[in-house]
Protein backbone atom coordinates (compact mmCIF):
# COMPACT_ATOMS: atom_id res chain seq x y z
CA UNK A 1 0.00 0.00 0.00
CA UNK A 2 1.27 3.19 -1.44
CA UNK A 3 -0.04 6.47 0.00
CA UNK A 4 2.25 8.68 -1.63
CA UNK A 5 1.79 11.33 -4.05
CA UNK A 6 4.07 11.94 -6.61
CA UNK A 7 6.32 15.13 -7.52
CA UNK A 8 3.90 16.24 -9.66
CA UNK A 9 1.24 16.03 -7.86
CA UNK A 10 2.63 17.54 -5.11
CA UNK A 11 3.45 20.68 -7.20
CA UNK A 12 0.27 20.66 -8.81
CA UNK A 13 -1.22 20.92 -5.51
CA UNK A 14 1.04 23.97 -4.44
CA UNK A 15 0.27 25.62 -7.31
CA UNK A 16 -3.10 25.76 -7.26
CA UNK A 17 -2.84 26.50 -3.38
CA UNK A 18 -0.86 29.33 -4.65
CA UNK A 19 -3.26 30.22 -7.69
CA UNK A 20 -6.02 30.42 -4.79
CA UNK A 21 -4.51 33.19 -2.67
CA UNK A 22 -2.88 35.17 -5.59
CA UNK A 23 -5.99 35.44 -7.58
CA UNK A 24 -9.26 34.72 -5.35
CA UNK A 25 -10.91 36.93 -3.32
CA UNK A 26 -8.28 37.70 0.02
CA UNK A 27 -12.23 38.59 1.85
CA UNK A 28 -15.62 37.48 1.44
CA UNK A 29 -17.33 39.23 4.22
CA UNK A 30 -19.31 41.29 1.61
CA UNK A 31 -20.45 38.51 -0.78
CA UNK A 32 -21.67 36.22 2.08
CA UNK A 33 -23.53 39.17 3.67
CA UNK A 34 -25.43 40.13 0.04
CA UNK A 35 -25.30 36.24 -1.27
CA UNK A 36 -23.33 37.45 -4.58
CA UNK A 37 -21.92 35.28 -6.66
CA UNK A 38 -18.74 36.03 -8.52
CA UNK A 39 -18.33 36.10 -11.93
CA UNK A 40 -14.53 37.37 -11.79
CA UNK A 41 -13.24 34.27 -9.66
CA UNK A 42 -15.46 31.79 -11.33
CA UNK A 43 -13.67 33.09 -14.85
CA UNK A 44 -10.08 32.53 -12.86
CA UNK A 45 -10.80 29.25 -11.84
CA UNK A 46 -11.55 28.45 -15.44
CA UNK A 47 -8.68 30.59 -17.12
CA UNK A 48 -6.29 28.09 -14.64
CA UNK A 49 -7.58 25.40 -15.70
CA UNK A 50 -9.62 23.80 -13.06
CA UNK A 51 -13.02 24.05 -14.41
CA UNK A 52 -11.36 21.56 -17.22
CA UNK A 53 -9.89 18.93 -14.89
CA UNK A 54 -13.24 16.71 -15.17
CA UNK A 55 -12.83 16.20 -19.32
CA UNK A 56 -10.28 15.08 -21.06
CA UNK A 57 -8.40 18.16 -22.44
CA UNK A 58 -9.66 18.42 -25.80
CA UNK A 59 -12.68 19.86 -24.51
CA UNK A 60 -10.55 22.21 -22.03
CA UNK A 61 -7.30 24.78 -21.89
CA UNK A 62 -5.26 21.69 -19.72
CA UNK A 63 -2.14 21.15 -21.26
CA UNK A 64 -1.94 17.08 -20.77
CA UNK A 65 -5.14 14.76 -19.69
CA UNK A 66 -5.25 14.86 -15.71
CA UNK A 67 -5.72 11.78 -13.55
CA UNK A 68 -8.68 11.59 -11.17
CA UNK A 69 -5.88 11.42 -8.39
CA UNK A 70 -4.93 14.52 -9.02
CA UNK A 71 -7.98 16.31 -10.22
CA UNK A 72 -9.21 15.22 -6.08
CA UNK A 73 -6.01 16.87 -4.82
CA UNK A 74 -6.67 19.96 -6.88
CA UNK A 75 -10.01 20.57 -5.41
CA UNK A 76 -8.67 20.08 -2.05
CA UNK A 77 -6.21 22.53 -2.74
CA UNK A 78 -8.87 24.79 -4.07
CA UNK A 79 -10.56 24.33 -0.54
CA UNK A 80 -7.63 24.87 1.22
CA UNK A 81 -6.23 28.26 -0.34
CA UNK A 82 -10.09 29.68 -1.32
CA UNK A 83 -11.91 31.20 1.99
CA UNK A 84 -14.57 31.68 0.22
CA UNK A 85 -16.42 27.35 0.25
CA UNK A 86 -18.81 28.65 -2.04
CA UNK A 87 -16.91 28.43 -4.92
CA UNK A 88 -15.56 25.21 -4.87
CA UNK A 89 -18.74 23.70 -4.53
CA UNK A 90 -20.60 25.29 -7.07
CA UNK A 91 -17.74 24.69 -9.42
CA UNK A 92 -17.70 20.58 -8.49
CA UNK A 93 -21.14 20.49 -9.11
CA UNK A 94 -20.82 21.58 -12.57
CA UNK A 95 -17.77 19.71 -13.26
CA UNK A 96 -19.08 16.73 -11.84
CA UNK A 97 -22.91 16.15 -12.48
CA UNK A 98 -22.88 18.41 -15.56
CA UNK A 99 -19.75 18.01 -17.54
CA UNK A 100 -18.63 14.43 -16.69
CA UNK A 101 -22.33 13.11 -17.70
CA UNK A 102 -21.63 15.16 -20.79
CA UNK A 103 -18.70 14.20 -21.95
CA UNK A 104 -19.17 10.32 -20.95
CA UNK A 105 -23.40 10.33 -22.60
CA UNK A 106 -22.78 12.87 -25.19
CA UNK A 107 -22.88 13.17 -28.56
CA UNK A 108 -19.79 14.50 -30.46
CA UNK A 109 -22.27 17.44 -31.30
CA UNK A 110 -22.89 17.79 -27.65
CA UNK A 111 -19.57 17.36 -26.12
CA UNK A 112 -18.72 20.14 -28.67
CA UNK A 113 -20.86 22.81 -28.30
CA UNK A 114 -21.32 22.76 -24.69
CA UNK A 115 -18.03 21.51 -23.05
CA UNK A 116 -15.33 24.45 -23.84
CA UNK A 117 -18.05 26.45 -23.14
CA UNK A 118 -18.44 25.46 -19.46
CA UNK A 119 -14.72 24.77 -19.16
CA UNK A 120 -13.38 28.32 -20.13
CA UNK A 121 -16.42 29.76 -18.12
CA UNK A 122 -18.06 31.33 -20.43
CA UNK A 123 -21.33 29.32 -19.55
CA UNK A 124 -22.50 27.90 -16.42
CA UNK A 125 -24.82 24.91 -15.70
CA UNK A 126 -26.74 23.17 -13.31
CA UNK A 127 -27.89 19.76 -12.57
CA UNK A 128 -31.41 19.32 -12.28
CA UNK A 129 -32.38 16.57 -10.34
CA UNK A 130 -34.36 17.32 -7.25
CA UNK A 131 -38.18 18.67 -6.79
CA UNK A 132 -39.96 20.02 -4.43
CA UNK A 133 -42.25 16.30 -3.70
CA UNK A 134 -38.47 14.23 -4.80
CA UNK A 135 -35.61 14.93 -2.32
CA UNK A 136 -34.21 12.01 -0.76
CA UNK A 137 -36.59 9.77 -2.75
CA UNK A 138 -35.44 11.07 -6.13
CA UNK A 139 -37.01 8.77 -8.58
CA UNK A 140 -40.41 9.68 -7.38
CA UNK A 141 -39.56 12.64 -9.44
CA UNK A 142 -42.82 14.30 -11.16
CA UNK A 143 -41.24 16.28 -14.38
CA UNK A 144 -42.67 14.73 -17.52
CA UNK A 145 -40.99 14.82 -21.22
CA UNK A 146 -43.29 14.06 -23.36
CA UNK A 147 -42.22 12.60 -27.21
CA UNK A 148 -43.16 14.69 -29.73
CA UNK A 149 -42.77 15.84 -33.50
CA UNK A 150 -38.19 16.39 -33.23
CA UNK A 151 -38.13 16.75 -29.71
CA UNK A 152 -40.10 16.66 -25.86
CA UNK A 153 -42.34 18.66 -24.53
CA UNK A 154 -41.28 19.26 -20.53
CA UNK A 155 -43.59 19.65 -17.92
CA UNK A 156 -42.94 20.46 -13.66
CA UNK A 157 -40.70 22.04 -11.10
CA UNK A 158 -37.39 21.98 -9.91
CA UNK A 159 -36.22 22.44 -6.63
CA UNK A 160 -32.95 23.61 -4.53
CA UNK A 161 -30.79 23.85 -8.10
CA UNK A 162 -27.64 25.15 -7.94
CA UNK A 163 -26.81 27.39 -10.20
CA UNK A 164 -30.07 27.38 -11.09
CA UNK A 165 -30.62 31.29 -11.25
CA UNK A 166 -27.80 31.82 -13.18
CA UNK A 167 -26.98 28.99 -15.37
CA UNK A 168 -27.25 29.40 -19.34
CA UNK A 169 -28.33 25.63 -19.38
CA UNK A 170 -29.66 23.21 -17.46
CA UNK A 171 -28.88 19.06 -17.42
CA UNK A 172 -32.65 18.03 -16.74
CA UNK A 173 -34.16 14.38 -15.40
CA UNK A 174 -37.80 13.79 -16.14
CA UNK A 175 -39.75 11.05 -16.72
CA UNK A 176 -39.92 9.66 -20.36
CA UNK A 177 -41.83 6.68 -19.32
CA UNK A 178 -43.70 5.94 -15.93
CA UNK A 179 -44.67 2.34 -16.44
CA UNK A 180 -41.14 1.55 -16.31
CA UNK A 181 -40.51 3.45 -13.02
CA UNK A 182 -36.86 3.94 -12.64
CA UNK A 183 -35.74 3.27 -15.94
CA UNK A 184 -38.11 5.62 -17.51
CA UNK A 185 -36.47 8.72 -16.94
CA UNK A 186 -34.31 10.77 -19.15
CA UNK A 187 -32.08 13.65 -19.23
CA UNK A 188 -32.24 16.98 -21.49
CA UNK A 189 -30.18 19.78 -21.74
CA UNK A 190 -32.00 22.80 -21.40
CA UNK A 191 -31.31 26.53 -22.71
CA UNK A 192 -31.57 29.26 -21.26
CA UNK A 193 -34.09 31.47 -23.45
CA UNK A 194 -35.98 27.98 -24.68
CA UNK A 195 -39.95 29.46 -24.48
CA UNK A 196 -41.26 27.77 -21.54
CA UNK A 197 -38.16 26.99 -19.26
CA UNK A 198 -38.15 29.92 -16.17
CA UNK A 199 -35.72 30.16 -13.79
CA UNK A 200 -36.38 31.96 -10.43
CA UNK A 201 -34.73 34.79 -8.27
CA UNK A 202 -31.82 33.64 -5.56
CA UNK A 203 -32.82 31.86 -2.90
CA UNK A 204 -31.01 33.28 0.72
CA UNK A 205 -29.61 30.26 2.51
CA UNK A 206 -27.73 29.81 5.63
CA UNK A 207 -24.60 28.84 4.25
CA UNK A 208 -22.63 29.02 0.96
CA UNK A 209 -24.18 32.31 0.15
CA UNK A 210 -21.91 32.75 -2.99
CA UNK A 211 -23.58 30.40 -4.75
CA UNK A 212 -27.11 30.88 -6.36
CA UNK A 213 -29.62 28.20 -5.96
CA UNK A 214 -32.83 28.55 -7.17
CA UNK A 215 -36.18 26.78 -8.76
CA UNK A 216 -36.39 25.60 -12.22
CA UNK A 217 -39.82 25.54 -14.24
CA UNK A 218 -41.04 24.03 -17.40
CA UNK A 219 -43.60 24.76 -19.05
CA UNK A 220 -44.83 23.32 -21.82
CA UNK A 221 -40.78 23.44 -22.94
CA UNK A 222 -40.09 21.92 -26.38
CA UNK A 223 -36.84 20.71 -26.23
CA UNK A 224 -35.20 19.59 -29.09
CA UNK A 225 -34.19 15.52 -29.94
CA UNK A 226 -30.54 16.42 -30.61
CA UNK A 227 -31.09 17.85 -27.02
CA UNK A 228 -32.13 14.79 -25.02
CA UNK A 229 -28.71 13.60 -23.19
CA UNK A 230 -27.77 9.49 -23.60
CA UNK A 231 -30.46 7.40 -24.57
CA UNK A 232 -34.00 7.82 -23.52
CA UNK A 233 -34.45 5.54 -20.51
CA UNK A 234 -30.64 6.65 -19.60
CA UNK A 235 -31.52 8.99 -16.72
CA UNK A 236 -31.09 5.97 -13.92
CA UNK A 237 -27.58 5.50 -15.21
CA UNK A 238 -26.17 8.80 -15.53
CA UNK A 239 -27.41 9.41 -12.29
CA UNK A 240 -25.41 6.83 -10.83
CA UNK A 241 -22.48 7.87 -13.57
CA UNK A 242 -20.45 10.49 -11.59
CA UNK A 243 -22.09 10.50 -8.21
CA UNK A 244 -18.91 8.97 -6.37
CA UNK A 245 -16.92 11.45 -8.19
CA UNK A 246 -18.91 14.25 -6.96
CA UNK A 247 -19.09 12.87 -3.93
CA UNK A 248 -15.49 12.86 -3.74
CA UNK A 249 -14.58 15.83 -5.15
CA UNK A 250 -17.24 18.11 -3.17
CA UNK A 251 -15.36 17.15 -0.44
CA UNK A 252 -11.98 17.21 -1.05
CA UNK A 253 -12.66 20.79 -1.19
CA UNK A 254 -13.81 20.40 2.42
CA UNK A 255 -10.70 18.55 3.61
CA UNK A 256 -8.94 21.59 1.73
CA UNK A 257 -10.99 24.17 4.07
CA UNK A 258 -10.46 21.90 6.94
CA UNK A 259 -6.79 21.88 6.87
CA UNK A 260 -7.09 25.72 6.40
CA UNK A 261 -9.30 25.58 9.85
CA UNK A 262 -7.22 23.81 11.32
CA UNK A 263 -3.57 25.92 10.80
CA UNK A 264 -5.80 29.07 11.55
CA UNK A 265 -7.04 27.55 15.15
CA UNK A 266 -3.21 26.34 15.72
CA UNK A 267 -2.03 29.87 14.98
CA UNK A 268 -4.13 31.45 16.93
CA UNK A 269 -4.46 29.65 19.78
CA UNK A 270 -0.89 29.83 20.35
CA UNK A 271 -0.56 33.97 19.90
CA UNK A 272 -3.92 34.07 22.05
CA UNK A 273 -2.47 34.90 25.87
CA UNK A 274 -4.99 34.38 28.98
CA UNK A 275 -3.81 33.86 32.69
CA UNK A 276 -0.20 33.89 31.58
CA UNK A 277 -0.03 31.71 28.62
CA UNK A 278 -1.15 31.10 25.31
CA UNK A 279 -4.55 29.01 25.23
CA UNK A 280 -3.14 26.62 23.64
CA UNK A 281 -1.55 25.39 26.69
CA UNK A 282 -4.89 24.80 27.94
CA UNK A 283 -5.75 21.23 27.73
CA UNK A 284 -9.31 21.54 26.87
CA UNK A 285 -8.27 23.77 24.03
CA UNK A 286 -5.37 21.34 23.28
CA UNK A 287 -7.55 18.46 22.99
CA UNK A 288 -10.01 19.82 20.70
CA UNK A 289 -6.99 20.69 18.22
CA UNK A 290 -6.10 17.05 18.73
CA UNK A 291 -9.53 15.43 17.40
CA UNK A 292 -9.80 18.61 14.23
CA UNK A 293 -6.33 17.31 13.41
CA UNK A 294 -7.68 13.64 13.86
CA UNK A 295 -11.35 14.45 11.84
CA UNK A 296 -8.84 15.82 9.10
CA UNK A 297 -6.72 12.81 8.98
CA UNK A 298 -9.26 10.50 9.04
CA UNK A 299 -11.32 12.76 6.25
CA UNK A 300 -8.05 12.06 4.19
CA UNK A 301 -7.64 8.56 4.28
CA UNK A 302 -11.55 7.99 3.34
CA UNK A 303 -10.85 10.53 0.30
CA UNK A 304 -8.18 9.59 -0.55
CA UNK A 305 -9.50 5.73 -0.58
CA UNK A 306 -11.90 6.90 -3.08
CA UNK A 307 -10.32 8.55 -5.32
CA UNK A 308 -7.73 5.47 -5.71
CA UNK A 309 -10.97 3.33 -6.52
CA UNK A 310 -12.12 5.43 -8.86
CA UNK A 311 -8.97 5.95 -10.56
CA UNK A 312 -8.76 2.28 -10.98
CA UNK A 313 -12.73 1.94 -12.63
CA UNK A 314 -13.51 -0.05 -9.56
CA UNK A 315 -16.93 0.75 -7.40
CA UNK A 316 -16.92 2.95 -4.69
CA UNK A 317 -20.46 2.71 -3.02
CA UNK A 318 -20.10 1.82 0.35
CA UNK A 319 -16.55 3.93 0.32
CA UNK A 320 -18.34 6.89 -1.13
CA UNK A 321 -21.15 6.74 1.17
CA UNK A 322 -18.73 6.81 4.24
CA UNK A 323 -16.88 9.77 2.05
CA UNK A 324 -19.70 11.52 2.40
CA UNK A 325 -21.16 10.67 5.93
CA UNK A 326 -17.51 11.47 7.88
CA UNK A 327 -16.06 14.14 6.29
CA UNK A 328 -19.26 16.84 6.02
CA UNK A 329 -19.88 15.78 9.94
CA UNK A 330 -16.43 16.42 10.64
CA UNK A 331 -16.46 20.05 8.88
CA UNK A 332 -19.59 20.99 11.03
CA UNK A 333 -17.84 19.56 13.89
CA UNK A 334 -14.21 20.93 13.82
CA UNK A 335 -15.96 24.56 12.52
CA UNK A 336 -17.44 24.57 15.52
CA UNK A 337 -14.47 23.57 17.25
CA UNK A 338 -12.91 26.46 15.37
CA UNK A 339 -15.10 28.64 16.49
CA UNK A 340 -14.63 27.87 19.98
CA UNK A 341 -10.87 27.77 19.49
CA UNK A 342 -11.21 31.65 18.58
CA UNK A 343 -13.77 32.57 21.35
CA UNK A 344 -15.56 35.69 20.60
CA UNK A 345 -13.34 36.66 18.12
CA UNK A 346 -14.33 33.80 15.71
CA UNK A 347 -18.11 34.53 16.99
CA UNK A 348 -17.65 37.91 15.05
CA UNK A 349 -18.63 37.67 11.25
CA UNK A 350 -15.67 39.97 10.27
CA UNK A 351 -13.47 37.96 11.56
CA UNK A 352 -14.24 34.92 8.99
CA UNK A 353 -13.91 31.87 11.03
CA UNK A 354 -17.78 31.52 12.02
CA UNK A 355 -18.53 31.68 8.04
CA UNK A 356 -17.35 27.83 7.78
CA UNK A 357 -20.20 26.42 9.90
CA UNK A 358 -22.40 28.24 8.16
CA UNK A 359 -21.27 26.96 5.13
CA UNK A 360 -20.23 23.24 6.55
CA UNK A 361 -24.12 22.31 7.61
CA UNK A 362 -25.35 22.59 3.55
CA UNK A 363 -22.83 19.01 3.49
CA UNK A 364 -24.74 16.96 5.75
CA UNK A 365 -28.04 17.28 3.56
CA UNK A 366 -26.97 18.30 0.19
CA UNK A 367 -26.30 15.22 -2.60
CA UNK A 368 -28.08 13.14 0.17
CA UNK A 369 -28.36 13.72 3.22
CA UNK A 370 -25.99 12.00 6.05
CA UNK A 371 -29.59 9.77 7.67
CA UNK A 372 -29.76 8.59 3.78
CA UNK A 373 -25.50 7.87 3.71
CA UNK A 374 -26.48 5.91 6.71
CA UNK A 375 -29.07 3.76 5.60
CA UNK A 376 -26.77 3.29 2.38
CA UNK A 377 -23.95 1.61 4.59
CA UNK A 378 -26.15 -0.82 6.67
CA UNK A 379 -28.09 -1.88 3.22
CA UNK A 380 -24.75 -2.41 2.08
CA UNK A 381 -23.44 -4.00 5.07
CA UNK A 382 -26.18 -6.73 4.90
CA UNK A 383 -29.15 -5.27 7.17
CA UNK B 1 -25.34 -17.84 -14.67
CA UNK B 2 -29.28 -17.70 -14.06
CA UNK B 3 -29.20 -19.75 -11.32
CA UNK B 4 -26.63 -17.63 -9.87
CA UNK B 5 -27.89 -14.43 -10.70
CA UNK B 6 -31.20 -15.27 -8.78
CA UNK B 7 -29.86 -16.72 -5.85
CA UNK B 8 -27.69 -13.39 -5.70
CA UNK B 9 -31.19 -11.36 -6.18
CA UNK B 10 -32.78 -13.39 -3.15
CA UNK B 11 -30.26 -12.96 -0.52
CA UNK B 12 -29.75 -9.33 -1.03
CA UNK B 13 -34.01 -8.82 -1.41
CA UNK B 14 -34.56 -11.62 1.14
CA UNK B 15 -36.65 -9.64 3.09
CA UNK B 16 -38.98 -8.14 0.85
CA UNK B 17 -39.73 -11.28 -1.26
CA UNK B 18 -41.56 -14.79 0.35
CA UNK B 19 -41.88 -16.74 -3.14
CA UNK B 20 -38.46 -16.87 -5.63
CA UNK B 21 -38.18 -15.20 -8.43
CA UNK B 22 -39.03 -15.73 -11.41
CA UNK B 23 -36.68 -14.47 -14.40
CA UNK B 24 -38.94 -12.41 -16.18
CA UNK B 25 -39.90 -10.81 -13.00
CA UNK B 26 -38.92 -6.52 -13.20
CA UNK B 27 -36.57 -6.48 -10.58
CA UNK B 28 -36.91 -2.12 -10.27
CA UNK B 29 -40.23 -2.02 -11.39
CA UNK B 30 -41.57 -4.64 -9.11
CA UNK B 31 -39.56 -3.10 -5.77
CA UNK B 32 -37.41 -6.34 -5.76
CA UNK B 33 -34.28 -4.36 -6.03
CA UNK B 34 -34.42 -0.56 -4.98
CA UNK B 35 -31.48 1.62 -6.74
CA UNK B 36 -28.67 0.45 -4.12
CA UNK B 37 -29.68 -3.10 -5.09
CA UNK B 38 -29.21 -2.84 -8.62
CA UNK B 39 -26.06 -1.50 -8.08
CA UNK B 40 -24.97 -4.16 -5.85
CA UNK B 41 -25.72 -6.82 -8.44
CA UNK B 42 -24.06 -4.92 -11.40
CA UNK B 43 -20.39 -5.11 -8.80
CA UNK B 44 -21.93 -8.80 -8.29
CA UNK B 45 -22.00 -9.24 -12.27
CA UNK B 46 -19.01 -7.62 -12.73
CA UNK B 47 -16.78 -9.31 -10.50
CA UNK B 48 -18.50 -12.99 -11.15
CA UNK B 49 -18.33 -13.02 -15.09
CA UNK B 50 -15.06 -11.21 -15.37
CA UNK B 51 -16.61 -8.47 -17.39
CA UNK B 52 -17.41 -4.46 -17.11
CA UNK B 53 -20.82 -3.01 -17.38
CA UNK B 54 -20.69 -0.02 -19.20
CA UNK B 55 -22.58 3.26 -18.13
CA UNK B 56 -24.52 3.22 -21.13
CA UNK B 57 -25.22 -0.09 -20.90
CA UNK B 58 -27.46 0.39 -17.71
CA UNK B 59 -30.39 0.75 -19.04
CA UNK B 60 -34.05 -1.42 -19.23
CA UNK B 61 -33.41 -3.34 -22.16
CA UNK B 62 -29.95 -5.00 -20.31
CA UNK B 63 -31.47 -4.63 -17.03
CA UNK B 64 -35.24 -5.13 -16.73
CA UNK B 65 -35.08 -8.75 -15.56
CA UNK B 66 -33.04 -11.50 -14.69
CA UNK B 67 -33.54 -12.96 -18.37
CA UNK B 68 -32.78 -9.48 -19.91
CA UNK B 69 -29.69 -10.09 -17.87
CA UNK B 70 -28.42 -13.41 -19.10
CA UNK B 71 -29.20 -12.06 -22.78
CA UNK B 72 -26.75 -9.03 -22.18
CA UNK B 73 -24.04 -10.43 -20.22
CA UNK B 74 -23.86 -13.58 -22.99
CA UNK B 75 -23.81 -11.31 -25.88
CA UNK B 76 -21.19 -9.61 -24.02
CA UNK B 77 -19.15 -12.56 -22.94
CA UNK B 78 -19.50 -13.72 -26.24
CA UNK B 79 -18.00 -10.26 -27.70
CA UNK B 80 -15.11 -11.02 -25.21
CA UNK B 81 -13.95 -13.89 -26.79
Amino acid sequence: MDFSWTQKQIEFKKEVIDFAKTNLGTTYIEEDYNCKFSKKDWKACADFGLLGLSVPKKYSNQKEEVDVLSAILAMEALGYGCKDNGLPFAMNAQMWTVQTPIAHFGTEAQKDKFLPKLTSGEWIASHALTEPEAGSDVFSMQTTATKTDGGYILNGKKHLITLGPICDFALVFAVTNPKVGKWGLSVFLVEKGTEGFTVSPNKAKMGLRTVPIGDLTFTDCFVKEENRLGAEGAGWSITNHSLELDRCSVHASQVGAMERQLEQSITYVKKRKQFGKSVGRFQSVSNRIADMKLRLETSKLLLYKVAWLKSQGKPAMLEGAMLKLQISENFVNSSIDAIRNHGGYGYLVENEVERDLRDAVGGVIYAGTSDIQRNIISQIIGL
Amino acid sequence: MQEKIIKYIEELSSEEIDESIEATEDLLGSGILDSLGMMKLIAFLEEEFCCKVLPEEMVIENFMTVLHITDYLETKLVEKQ
